[in-house]
């Protein structure tokens, strides 16, 4: 993407971002008591002024971007392969949903140690052997600290039951 | 009773070998655990509290305050190295802080940062010594319509910190203002943007959007691209920094702590937005502007001194008026209690002995945290030498323990990883983070001392210009605006002649 | 799967332990604080930690949850396993006010069984000096007057309840109209605002006056209990002659989910009557303005079922209940 394409499609998002609260959530997720004296102080005002004020920016930064000449130059270094990138980022998704999924199953000392691995070995560790011991010490010494020290909660879970 | 006798009577509670361990061992305390994100200052003083109700008065509270102080130091550590603040105040810290580490730096970067905590823990514990009865009085006359000017004025920092756009900074801002309004509204108790989910009800956790914002996406964008860092020096080298660096900063270091002591004394602020003020404030003044964002100590001074102003500061409220400036205050007024002490004015005329003792202890732990600081430095630094690849599962294991730990709450690790693909997305496309941060600390105390305002007037607008201090920020929020409009004309100006 | 249960089950580590037969408890319990750091509820809960811990004979693990004056951290305990593992500091605010003011509560009191209350906090209600107001005459004739505001430390909060059913006990007919509510964020923002003008009183937890009080910086009305509290020179709601004020006190009890076992509320019972007669516990709380008086779960429900119905018939009278 070139600057100008940037620009451009924050200033669109930001006008559709705008349009939806306006139109759709707020209405729907806010809330307001009937009894409310004064618009000013309605639960309603802040949210719909802030909506307000980012279809302006919106408008500013895609007014901003048509007006401006295109440079050609990408503002991200392009990676070498785009569709490994892709990947990679996907299942770093996929690591994060399954943190959550695991967590109160596993507990969060063996979620983690795996987090780690898969991690590590998503982006390419050269150092496959310290990656594999660092993800079993390093969420147990956390656990230690964190539960002995700290005095948390750390949730177990059904398999392991640390002490 | 004379200053020295006071001083003498102070001497006296403080002067012998408990008080003195206290404070240096809750220094220590307190830059360990600021410098695990989530661990933060506060929990480590929370933590601390139980063991104080068995010590003498004067000793435990020591020991509060030695936590406190080493913790807001501490937080920089990890803002430094791993861009992940330890606890909130350190977050302007990450925008020189970190590149600096990127750059093979982060020995001086963290030198400055310890060399401006403790000069700005310095000029504020001597603004609570000398100055607390009339700051105490200034800050009483702090009520709603003069907060609301306050805060839109902060809220001018935003264009400091937006880089080469403002208007992506103000896009960033109102992401932030948005996300802020998540939760219960103050005044009706309905709901807002809450979907019927009791965890989005209190809003979402501060601390984990902190470090979901900045943390996380070095992580996405580690694994965007694994192999981008090969090849740069990121290793520490032998560099610490070096007394002209501090003496180039040295502007930038006072006007932070005068910052912080000025937001330190008036509760209910907090120490992030003063960082970030100072930091605004050393990057328009300052000769090396360009460089700010990019690995500039100066910037790393800037931001340390003014969260470190206001940690003297605040107490300036609480011994002067009893009155908590932040959550880490509150709990010492706790420990106060707990000891039969209430502070307030009366404090100062029947314990004049434990606050001389305190004003002694608090002078020493600038003293004490410079040495713990120093050694604290030296072990943390080669965390920078560690292999990026290792480093960065580990940093994301942290987040997930450090983040649960703030509330005890899972929901909240799921809020940071959403927030750091938000982040990451706003890396993409060029949207500094450092508007959002402020909007999302600054936005709710705006609305919230608004409608307070309001309410207290029945509604009429011009209780918001009701005395001479809403008309100095007023004044002040205006010249501020005029002077980010003419730069901004001028940069287009160049820029369309440079076009030509 | 919903964030919540998700959140509520792991937050409080509380994994299938091997229920086998081994006797409660094996391992430690987590206790819930749904209220921030510093606060009345987690002093209170960590200075009764020490003596409980000793009585239980395996450490209790203390977990503030915090957010949405005590909803977050109710929600956790209310959705936990009911197994006695996982308890809850429940409090006035919490427990009686906010089921009395909103709708929109994700729970309601038959979500949770009760072991002990086992503190009782007066409330005071207090003005500033420079207001010229010495007694609750004078306020409420300030109130027939006009402009007159009140703090809280949130809309649901005790100190919101407190004010308005002190200004209806005195005769204000119509006190959301004829005063003005003035919400802050957390108790110790309400006493600041009455201290620098922004609102005329308020009306809170003693402990929470009780420094602004020796100090002479606030300047007390009433207590609402029949007895005098040291160290305030205020009359009692007794001697004003509304002893309906009574009913109006914090307090903080313990609380499991609904089917939690009877074996284990029993042993909470015994526990409680051991900790609460630490002499240093009774100290500590008694020098802090609380006042140390221990229920068994069927004086505990009986005593907030009364203050939850005299709240609800205020709010219902008056038309504050939440909806939205």
């Amino acid at each position: 993407m070139t600057e100008r394409q940037v620009q451009i499609s924050l200033g669109a998002g930001a006008i559709l971002a705008s349009l939806f609260l306006l139109l759709w959530a707020i209405p729907q997720w806010v809330s307001s008591p009937s009894n409310v004296q004064k618009l000013i102080l309605s639960p309603l005002f802040w949210p719909y002024a802030l909506a307000g004020f980012t279809g302006l920016t919106g408008l500013g930064l895609l007014f901003g971007g048509l007006g401006s000449d295109d440079d050609g130059e990408p503002v991200n270094e392009p990676s070498d392969n785009p569709a490994a990138a892709w990947m990679r980022l996907a299942g770093m998704a996929a690591i994060m949903a399954l943190t959550m999924f695991l967590m109160p199953r596993l507990g969060m000392v063996l979620t983690s140690m795996l987090v780690f691995v898969a991690s590590a070995f998503l982006v390419r560790t050269r150092h496959p052997v310290t990656a594999v011991v660092c993800a079993v010490l390093i969420p147990l010494i956390l656990y230690a600290f964190f539960a002995h020290v700290a005095g948390v909660a750390i949730p177990q879970g059904n398999v392991l039951r640390l002490p | 009773m004379s200053f020295v006798d006071s001083i003498a009577a102070g001497l006296s509670v403080v002067g012998n070998i408990e008080a003195f361990l206290a404070l240096f061992v809750g220094v220590a305390i307190g830059v360990v655990g600021g410098a695990i994100p989530g661990m933060s200052a506060t929990m480590a003083v929370a933590l601390t509290l139980p063991f104080t109700f068995a010590m003498q008065p004067i000793t435990g509270i020591l020991l509060l305050l030695g936590v406190y102080k080493g913790g807001i130091f501490g937080g920089s550590i990890p803002a430094i190295l791993i861009k992940t603040p330890g606890t909130p105040a350190s977050s302007a810290t990450i925008l020189d802080g970190y590149p600096m580490a990127e750059k093979g730096e982060a020995g001086r970067a963290l030198g400055m940062a310890l060399w401006a905590s403790c000069t700005a823990d310095v000029i504020s514990n001597l603004a609570l010594i000398l100055f607390a009865g009339w700051l105490a009085s200034f800050a009483l006359s702090f009520g709603p319509p003069e907060f609301f000017t306050l805060i839109l004025f902060s809220l001018t920092i935003i264009a400091g910190v937006s880089g080469k756009s403002l208007l992506r900074g103000a896009l960033s801002a109102l992401l932030g203002l948005l996300l802020a309004t998540i939760g219960l509204d103050l005044v009706y108790g309905t709901n807002r943007f809450t979907f019927g989910d009791p965890n989005m009800m209190g809003g979402l956790n501060f601390i984990a959007v902190l470090i979901g914002l900045f943390a996380i996406p070095e992580i996405l964008a580690m694994v965007w691209n694994p192999t981008a860092h090969v090849g740069t020096a990121r290793s520490l080298g032998k560099n610490w920094v070096t007394f002209a660096d501090y003496r180039r900063s040295f502007k930038s270091i006072v006007r932070g702590s005068l910052i912080g002591v000025f937001l330190g004394s008036i509760p209910g602020i907090g120490a992030a937005p003063s960082a970030f003020l100072s930091y605004s404030e050393a990057r328009r003044t300052s000769r090396n502007k360009e460089n700010f964002g990019k690995g500039e100590v100066e910037g790393v001074a800037a931001s340390e001194a003014g969260n470190n102003g206001v940690a003297g500061a605040t107490l300036i409220p609480l011994l002067a008026l009893g009155v908590p400036g932040d959550v880490i205050t509150a709990i010492i007024i706790g420990a106060f209690m707990i000891h039969g002490l209430q502070p307030g004015p009366m404090m100062f005329i029947l314990n004049v002995d434990i606050i001389y003792g305190l004003f002694i202890g608090l002078i020493v732990s600038s003293v004490f945290l410079f040495f713990i600081g120093s050694v604290a430095i030296r072990g943390f630094k080669y965390v920078a030498d560690v292999p990026k690849r290792i480093l960065i599962p580990g940093v994301l294991v942290l987040c997930v323990y450090g983040v649960f730990a703030v509330n005890n709450n899972i929901f909240d690790v799921g809020v940071m990883f959403v927030m750091g693909w938000v982040g990451f997305m706003m890396v993409r496309f060029q949207v500094p983070a450092a508007p959002f941060l402020i909007a999302f600390i600054l936005g709710p105390l705006l609305e919230d001392n608004f409608r307070q305002s309001m309410l207290m007037s029945g509604s009429d607008p011009m209780i918001l210009f009701r005395g001479p201090i809403t008309w100095f920020f007023w004044g002040l929020t205006v010249l501020t605006v005029v002077a980010i409009v003419r730069a901004g004309v001028r940069a287009v100006r160049t820029s369309a002649l440079a076009g030509k | 799967m919903k964030f919540r249960t998700l959140g509520a089950i792991c937050a409080l580590g509380l994994g299938l332990a091997t229920t086998a037969a081994a006797e409660y408890p094996e391992r430690p319990i987590n206790m819930v604080i749904p209220y921030g750091a510093g606060g009345a509820t987690d002093i209170s809960a960590r200075t009764i930690a020490e003596p409980l811990g000793n009585a239980v004979g395996s450490p209790l693990v203390m977990a503030n949850v915090t957010g949405a004056g005590g909803a977050t951290g109710s929600v956790a305990v209310q959705n936990a396993k009911a197994d006695g593992y996982t308890m809850l500091f429940a409090r006035v605010g919490s427990h009686s006010v906010n089921p009395a003011m909103k709708a929109t509560l994700p729970y309601t009191l038959d979500d949770f069984r009760f072991v002990t209350v086992y503190e009782i906090n007066p409330v005071a209600c207090a003005v500033s000096p420079s207001s010229g107001i010495t007694s609750m005459d004078d306020l409420i004739a300030k109130v027939a007057e006009g402009g007159v505001t009140y703090s809280s430390s949130g809309v649901g909060s005790l100190l919101h309840i407190a004010a308005v059913m002190v200004l209806s006990e005195f005769g204000v007919e119509e006190p959301l109209t004829q005063t003005t509510h003035i919400p802050q964020k957390g108790g110790g923002a309400a006493a600041t605002a009455v201290l620098n003008g922004t609102a005329t009183f308020l009306c809170t937890n003693s402990s929470a006056l009780a420094s602004f009080v020796a100090n002479k910086q606030l300047v007390p009305l009433m207590v609402t209990t029949p007895d005098p509290v040291p160290g305030f020179d205020a009359p009692t709601a007794a001697d004003l002659g509304k002893p309906a004020l009574h009913q109006l006190v914090g307090w903080t009890g313990i609380a499991g989910p609904d089917d939690l076992p009877d074996d284990v509320a029993e042993k909470w019972g015994a526990w409680m009557a051991t900790a609460t007669a630490d002499p240093e516990f009774l100290e500590k709380m008694t020098a802090r303005g609380s006042v140390i008086e221990l229920m068994d779960p069927v004086k505990a429900n009986e005593f907030i079922e009364g203050q939850y119905n005299t709240f609800r018939k205020l709010v219902d009278d008056l038309g504050m209940r939440i909806e939205g």
